[in-house]
């Protein structure tokens, strides 16, 4: 006897429900224990259960259980998955190849030309030999405790995922900025990138490639960081100042020349700033794909919490914190360029 | 200078709305902007707007803020569409122009100076001289000696690579009227180009502009909201309110023949002495005359004469114009016309009727 019996008896749903019977279907845990103590609970109206579908699967048979709902997205999810791969498969290949190209390219540059040349990167980008000071002493300091190869790998993973999410972010952006309604479209779906917790991007993907393709990293790293550049750049355009826009369009320049000549670089700030945020998150999320295989320092801080290995854990973790504080000073000094050559 | 009409614009109407074509119908049938906007929820912008804009001179159109002075210069250049009504450049009708033809009369038959400048802030002051031979397709090299002539023009030697940012308002727009400048065009649009700047620049710049105007003859619509600016740049004045021409015509003849209360409220604080010219209060005579106290030349201000005469008010002058008698001067007559007509001296009351 389950609480709702009465809601079918009454509509005269009983015959469609099939005999109340406690047989086929698999069988609850509550159920189980009801068996074993060998009484029928009497529910008070305190305790009355919310109508929810195992509950309502007690009074009627014909109502599908909660468990029934979760194996049937997976088989759902299964079912698509074969012909969802035949096309997202061959697009997504070239970054594979990217990732791999690039672990290779970057493991196989000795030290000593890789840690100069990223030092002299970083004063192309910000001119200053503080910054520069900086890099070298965190890579120098990340090769004396022997992590250079993870930090080597983690930095070419950011390098190949920040590059995509600029190489698609920022047209998305400038295309939301143009037109109201791609920006109404857009919006929900990068709240969803930006709100869903990072694991349950892995989750789909592990189904659809497998787990030794890099590609597989390569996507949810990309999908969880490429956010914060859409908007800013989104942003960045649209807070053009429209008299300036208004002088563009009154000496005639065609949409091509406002975009290229004006609107961009005016935005370019903004962008850029769009640009930090993203390595920021990539950073974070190379972290999390360790669990999917990505190489790199994630590995290292994976292995402190599976082993226990507090040392480990704690010192790779320490080397995310140098890259960050790299990869922030960095930019933030090539973001300060533009501001300091355009400010009003 | 020939008296050819360079813009003219027949019977426009711009309203601002979901469904503008509607509305008009209603406002054709009478209906007023406060009307409009209760009952449709639509703003009228600009109501059967009639201008010709004569080749050459100054056209400067006054009206206070909301007046539709701001949108009516912008359908010159179509920034703005109107929702009726005929826009002719050179007796084209640019309405019917196609987006390539627009951005020709843009790039060099028109060019425009902006209330807040507008310059690019990530382009040197050379590079937004430039800009109109830019948005052709000219390198730099190109237009650098053109842009820097302009430059030095309106007073900006030196100043190529800095960025408008690192110069003063005045310098500012100083550079926005080199970049209009540049482009060669016949009409230069003047969008309330003076008023973000203090008095002192603003009168620096309308003398520049006067310079300017005396060397180039463009076609100058110049917009503002200062009736003293209006009457000091204009050759034809058109003064609008609520969207609607009030009046338009010479501004000495505005000033001396206001057409309602609104423009005599308007005109009642002016210095008249400073703005009407000699030419406006003579009579017409080529008799020559008895005792003259003197000759004064027909474009001279009273101001002038009153300083002449020493305030002697028994002087007449022969009044001359290169060179030959064109009327006569009582210094009765001056004096008469510093007073407003039309028999409203206080202007609270126009103020309350208007």
């Amino acid at each position: 006897m389950a609480t709702y019996d009465f809601i079918f008896d009454n509509l005269g749903l009983r015959d469609w429900c099939g005999d109340g019977g406690a047989d086929g279907g698999p069988m609850s845990m509550a159920d189980l224990m009801n068996q074993t103590s060998g009484e029928e609970a009497t529910v008070s109206a305190w305790d009355t259960p919310f109508p929810s579908l195992d509950n309502l699967h007690d009074a009627c048979e014909a109502i599908p259980q909660s468990r029934d709902l979760t194996s049937g997205l997976e088989r759902g999810f299964l079912d698509i998955k074969d012909s969802l791969k035949v096309v997202v498969d061959p697009l997504t290949q070239p970054l594979s190849w990217a990732l791999n190209e690039m672990l290779w390219l970057m493991q196989s540059i000795p030290w000593w030309i890789m840690i100069p040349l990223l030092m002299l990167i970083s004063y192309a980008v910000g001119r200053s030999l503080k910054l520069v000071a900086l890099v070298a002493i965190c890579f120098g300091f990340l090769a004396f405790v022997d992590y250079y190869d993870y930090t080597m790998q983690t930095l070419a993973i950011i390098f190949v995922c920040a590059f995509i999410c600029v190489l698609f972010g920022v047209p998305i952006g400038i295309a939301m900025s143009r037109s109201d309604r791609t920006q109404r479209v857009m919006i929900p779906i990068l709240d969803m990138l930006q709100t869903l917790p990072p694991f349950v991007y892995l989750i789909p993907l592990i189904f659809l490639f497998s787990v030794t393709e890099p590609k597989l990293y390569g996507i949810a790293i990309i999908l969880y960081a490429i956010v914060p550049v859409i908007r800013l750049t989104d942003l960045g355009i649209r807070l053009v100042d429209q008299d300036v826009i208004e002088a563009a369009d009154a000496f005639g320049m065609t949409d091509r020349q406002k975009l290229f000549g004006v609107q961009i670089p005016l935005a370019l700030p903004n962008i850029m700033a769009g640009v930090n945020q993203t390595i920021m998150m990539s950073l974070a999320m190379v972290v999390i794909a360790s669990l999917v295989s990505a190489p790199g320092l994630g590995v290292l801080v994976l292995r402190g919490i599976r082993s226990l290995e507090l040392g480990v854990g704690l010192l790779s973790g320490l080397g995310i914190v140098l890259l960050a504080i790299i990869l922030d000073r960095v930019t933030k000094a090539a973001l300060a360029r533009i501001n300091a050559s355009q400010s009003k | 200078m020939t008296n050819d009409i360079k813009i003219s614009i027949r019977n426009l109407y711009k309203i601002f709305g979901d469904d503008p074509q509607n509305a008009l119908e209603h406002v054709r049938q009478g209906m007023g902007k406060t009307e409009l906007l209760a009952q449709h929820n639509h703003v009228l912008g600009l109501n059967d707007i009639n201008v010709d804009m004569p080749a050459g001179k100054t056209t400067v159109i006054m009206g206070l803020s909301g007046s539709g002075k701001s949108t009516l210069i912008r359908h010159l250049n179509r920034l703005i569409d109107p929702t009726a009504g005929e826009v002719l450049v050179d007796g084209d009708d640019i309405l019917s122009y196609n987006a390539k033809q627009l951005r020709d009369l843009r790039q060099h038959r028109m060019s425009m100076v902006f209330q807040k400048f507008a310059l690019f802030p990530h382009r040197t002051v050379l590079e937004n001289t430039g800009l109109a031979p830019s948005v052709e397709g000219k390198g730099k090299s190109k237009y650098a000696d053109e842009a820097r002539k302009w430059l030095a023009r309106v007073g900006l030697e030196g100043q190529d690579d800095q960025y408008p940012h690192q110069l003063s308002g005045g310098m500012q727009q100083r550079v926005g009227i080199a970049r209009a400048l540049t482009s060669n065009s016949d009409i230069m649009l003047m969008d309330e180009a003076f008023s973000a700047l203090d008095p002192l620049i603003r009168t620096d710049m309308q003398n520049l502009l006067i310079e300017l105007q005396a060397e180039l003859q463009k076609t100058v619509v110049f917009i503002t909201h200062d009736l003293d600016e209006a009457l000091k740049l204009a050759d034809h004045l058109v003064i609008l309110k609520d969207g609607f021409i009030v009046q338009q015509g010479e501004p000495q003849h505005i000033l001396l023949n206001p057409a309602d209360p609104y423009i005599e409220d308007f005109v009642a604080d002016i210095n008249r002495a400073r703005v009407l010219r000699v030419r406006s209060v003579m009579r017409k005579t080529t008799d020559a005359a008895g005792d003259v106290s003197g000759e004064v030349d027909h474009d001279d201000t009273l101001e002038s004469v009153i300083e002449a005469s020493g305030g002697d008010t028994t002087n007449r002058y022969r009044v001359m114009k290169n060179g030959e008698q064109v009327g006569m001067l009582e210094m009765l007559d001056l004096v008469r016309a510093l007073v407003p007509q039309g028999g409203s001296g206080d202007p609270e009351s126009a103020r309350r009727t208007g």
